[in-house]
């Protein structure tokens, strides 16, 4: 008698659930019938999860039912996700995504165009595909304060060549053996700074030592949120010395159609860099939603109208 | 094998012996931190260890309050330090100093307790005031345990010095750090070892300090002692 009640109960459960993921299914614009459904995944960031937003809004707001799977672990968990058709979409970064799939073999450069042809051509047999590259991009990157920046007329790296013997380096202690870093900065700029000061990887360290004039020029990601809050300023790699990792929609081949693509890379199109500083700000520093974020700019940017 | 050859020649290499990043730079470093540290440790918990252990007061309470500062982790005062006074010495000097002044505190107090009541009677039947009981009579007794206390603290204080490289000091330290993080096992093991054998140096030096400053008629006392647990150990 008990055993039945409970399997009645357990049926009653299953069915209210049931019922409310149908309800949750048919949630997208009222009034339009979906044109399919994508899922949108993201990685386990902020940064990732604005993205992913941004992406997933717009597809919504032109009749796709969009499901969302953020924060949903590293490209380790993200990639064979989307390989196994269990996500449709996620924002990569091109030069990182080409180095994950051709298994670290060392194709990327600073060059976008030629990151993503081969990028492309890694992510063909997967039955997946690269879109249009955005030109916002989360690098590896050197900053200066807004006082360092005027006192020597600064904006992009290779004007650090002449004054680079004034100015100590400062970045994790691995930036002084890196490519990317200390090396690759006299390499590819003729760059020889004062010295170099080992810190952090883009943490508190460099930040105080570059508001204490300790360091005058610290390694940062391009991207990150407190680069405004906290007067500094990232110097343009016009050598192109950093990998270009420009943020670039991945999406499955099933899912791509003529329409998708033009929803997409009408919002890579127009983000830039300083727009992601700015969203990520708001999620990262200012504690808001990232999906209310997204709808802000999306809405500002006249997405919706 | 081959990580003690690259060891070596990591001792080996001339460039690792001059310059900012150099051997004698980061000793210096590493020193100076170590002493300030200890010296300051001193100057605040040798004479509360001694005035408690000299009254025979708040015992108890001293000794308990400074074993609850061993149990504080010196890497805790140092992130918090570092985000209340900033980048510079000062973040690690209090984690040292936290860290050097328990053991201090402990010995010295137990020096003064473990004074001979017999001796101290003499001391004041002899005429000796009280300061001056303290100064000439219980202090050269306390020597041996103050300087094991002042011992165990620098050994402590030079191993743990290496934290300083977390928050961009300088130091042994740093050799460890960037090794780790330039993934040159080499220059890590070389730090290590650097330290290690500092920490051994300091040791050995404070020794032969107290056996200058343990007044001769003590030493005395205690080498027949020493001599017949030598002997004790060899049988």
């Amino acid at each position: 008698m008990i055993r039945n009640h409970r399997s009645l109960l357990l049926l009653a459960a299953l069915a209210a659930m049931a019922v409310l993921a149908a309800a949750c299914g048919t949630t997208g614009p009222t009034g339009t019938t979906s044109k399919g459904t994508i899922t949108v995944a993201g990685f386990d960031f902020a940064e990732s999860s604005i993205l992913a937003q941004l992406y997933g809004q717009a597809l919504a707001h032109d009749g796709y039912t969009v499901n969302y799977k953020l924060r949903l672990g590293k490209r380790e968990v993200v990639a064979p996700a989307i390989q196994n058709g269990q996500i449709d979409l996620y924002p990569g970064y091109a030069a990182t995504d080409l180095e994950y799939y051709n298994h670290a073999a060392g194709e990327a450069s600073g060059d976008v165009t030629a990151t993503v042809q081969k990028l492309n051509a890694r992510l063909q047999p997967l039955g997946l595909q690269a879109l249009t590259p955005s030109a916002a991009v989360d690098q590896n990157a050197f900053a200066v304060t807004k006082a360092t920046q005027t006192k020597f007329s600064l904006s992009k790296l290779s004007d650090l060549t002449s004054v680079g013997n004034q100015l100590v380096l400062g970045g994790p202690p691995e930036c002084a053996t890196r490519p990317f870093c200390q090396p690759g900065l006299e390499k590819t700029y003729g760059i020889h700074f004062k010295s170099f000061k080992a810190l952090d990887t883009d943490g508190p360290l460099t930040r105080a030592a570059l508001a204490n004039n300790t360091i005058q020029v610290g390694l940062v990601f391009s991207s990150d949120s407190d680069l405004n809050a906290k007067g500094l300023v990232v110097l343009q790699d016009d050598k192109h010395l950093e990998n270009a990792d420009n943020v670039v929609p991945i999406i499955r081949q099933k899912v791509v159609t003529d329409e998708v693509k033009t929803v997409l890379d009408k919002i890579d199109s127009n983000l830039t860099t300083p727009q992601l500083v700015s969203l990520n700000a708001q999620v990262e520093l200012n504690h808001q939603d990232a999906d209310a974020v997204a709808r802000a700019y999306l809405q500002q940017h006249n997405y919706f109208s | 094998m081959s990580i003690l050859a690259s060891v070596w020649a990591w001792f080996g290499d001339g460039a690792h012996w001059q310059g900012p990043d150099g051997v004698p730079t980061r000793l210096v470093e590493h020193v100076q931190l170590s002493a300030e540290a200890v010296v300051i440790g001193a100057v605040l918990a040798l004479p509360v260890g001694i005035a408690l252990g000299h009254y025979g007061r708040f015992g108890n309470l001293a000794i308990n309050i400074s074993n609850a500062g061993r149990a504080v982790p010196s890497f805790g005062i140092l992130v918090i330090a570092f985000q209340v006074f900033g980048l510079g010495d000062l973040p690690i000097i209090l984690a040292l100093t936290a860290l050097a002044i328990p053991p201090m505190v402990t010995n010295s107090y137990v020096a003064l307790r473990e004074v001979d009541p017999d001796v101290k009677d003499a001391a004041r039947g002899m005429g000796y005031r009280e300061l001056a009981q303290l100064l000439r009579v219980e202090l050269p007794l306390a020597v041996p345990l103050i300087m094991a206390g002042i011992r165990t603290s620098a050994v402590q204080v030079v191993a743990t010095a290496t934290l300083a490289a977390l928050i961009a000091g300088g130091g042994f330290g740093r050799y460890i750090i960037d090794g780790f993080a330039q993934l040159d096992y080499a220059k890590l093991v070389a730090g290590a070892l650097l330290v290690a054998m500092l920490a051994l140096v300091t040791e050995l030096g404070l020794s032969g300090l107290e056996r200058l400053l343990v007044p001769r008629g003590i030493r005395l006392l205690m080498a027949p002692k020493l001599r017949r647990a030598t002997t004790f150990k060899v049988a």
